[in-house]
């Protein structure tokens, strides 16, 4: 899979400098990208640290970025490569020995505490619930951008409605969500 | 204020012409409210795509059911992660036997302090943690290809439930077979809290992992009968 159109605007418009173009990229992956890293590395510094040297590497290569996959792929590898290279650095620090085999042996840390989700588990049900009962027509629409990642022109030709139709529902969605999360104090306002 | 983030929204899913594109982000930039919007855009993002990833990953599926009916092995999906940056090779076994190998772990730990054994060793891991990733996180079947029968430890049986997990009652297994051997020469095993990780080289040049809450122990008569019988 290709870059995507969404990703082409902001990489093309990356690519030319447009610096407001990468703060935008930032804001909309800077979640998905936290929440691999955390789920990778069990911890939430790390992962801002890993997630900002990601971000600037994303800046300073951009220009090497082809497209042969999504744009959140690329970012996603070198995400995970920054991570590993850490893990390279600390295997090295840790791993002198040791004469007894046991000593050898790590554990795997304490599964990560729920408090540093991005949005707390407890939450995260809520708001799928929640999901779920708006109408079906901002439904399907919303649910088959974000969770099928279709285009507005595809989401359209299923619906059988014009784009700007689309363009609204899914906005509908979007709006209302936020302002359940911002009622249930999920998020702040 | 409606129509600037509906355009906000468009923006986010790139759905906007060049000269909209340039004016969303214009305003974004002069309104910080906004930025925090399309953020927010992109938390919510996340989530429905993580949850909706999630109900379609056998994998995390099998995480759920199987906390419910073993607390301890549904922590080898919730510390995969964990499993990815922490697994350090504990030990390898000789094909005939299954025990610990302590020449070879000291072997290993002098290794470790020549840079260029270390920077080999990283690599075998990168990659051993690369099938990790695949084993953890793929959505995959793991029925791909059959499991021989042969294989499965005495006193596990296929479970009603799922036919790629085994139980003898206390303990789980979960099986994956696959053609790439990661350079694995040797039966090498991990742990990962109470779970542990094996990696079987089988002769026919395919890899055979198993993982599960078995120990060495449990596990040994299994990888010595796959190779007697290979």
């Amino acid at each position: 899979m290709g870059a995507n159109k969404g990703d082409e605007v902001f990489i093309n418009e990356i690519k030319a400098g447009n610096q407001a173009a990468f703060e935008a990229m930032v804001l909309k992956y800077q979640p998905k990208l936290m929440s691999s890293l955390v789920g990778y590395t069990k911890s939430v510094d790390q992962a801002e640290e890993l997630c900002q040297k990601t971000f600037i590497k994303v800046w300073q290569k951009i220009h090497s970025f082809r497209g042969d996959s999504a744009l959140f792929t690329w970012i996603y590898r070198i995400g995970i490569n920054l991570a590993k290279n850490d893990f390279a650095s600390s295997f090295s620090k840790h791993s002198k020995v040791t004469g007894s085999l046991d000593q050898n042996e790590h554990d795997v840390p304490e599964y990560v505490s729920p408090e540093i989700q991005l949005i707390a588990a407890q939450s995260e049900d809520k708001i799928m619930e929640f999901i779920q009962t708006l109408d079906s027509d901002t439904k399907t629409a919303f649910t088959l951008r974000e969770a099928e990642g279709r285009t507005y022109d595809e989401i359209a030709e299923i619906l059988s409605c014009p784009i700007g139709t689309v363009r609204s529902r899914i906005f509908r969605a979007r709006q209302l969500i936020l302002e359940f999360m911002t009622k249930e104090n999920i998020i702040n306002e | 204020m409606n129509k600037d983030l509906e355009q906000l929204s468009a923006l986010y899913d790139g759905e906007l012409s060049r000269e909209e594109i340039h004016e969303g982000l214009k305003k974004m930039n002069e309104d910080p409210r906004m930025k925090e919007t399309f953020h927010k855009f992109g938390l919510i993002s996340e989530l429905v795509q993580r949850k909706t990833q999630k109900k379609s990953s056998t994998v995390l599926f099998l995480k759920d059911h199987l906390s419910k009916v073993n607390p301890i092995i549904s922590n080898l999906f919730t510390a995969a992660a964990s499993v990815l940056i922490t697994l350090i090779i504990l030990y390898q076994f000789d094909d005939d036997r299954f025990q610990v190998n302590r020449e070879s772990s000291l072997q290993l730990s002098s290794a470790i302090s020549s840079e260029e054994a270390k920077s080999q060793l990283l690599n075998a891991d990168q990659n051993i943690m690369e099938h990790m990733i695949h084993i953890m996180q793929s959505s995959d079947s793991h029925t791909s290809q059959k499991i021989s029968k042969n294989w499965i430890p005495v006193g596990f049986s296929v479970s009603p439930n799922n036919p790629n997990q085994y139980s003898n009652g206390r303990n789980n297994l979960f099986f994956h077979l696959e053609n790439k051997q990661l350079g694995i020469k040797k039966v090498e095993y991990f742990r990962a809290n109470n779970n542990w990780i094996y990696l079987i080289p089988l002769q026919d040049g395919r890899l055979l992992t198993a993982y599960g809450d078995i120990p060495p122990s449990v596990a040994d008569p299994m990888i010595q009968s796959i190779y007697k019988r290979k």
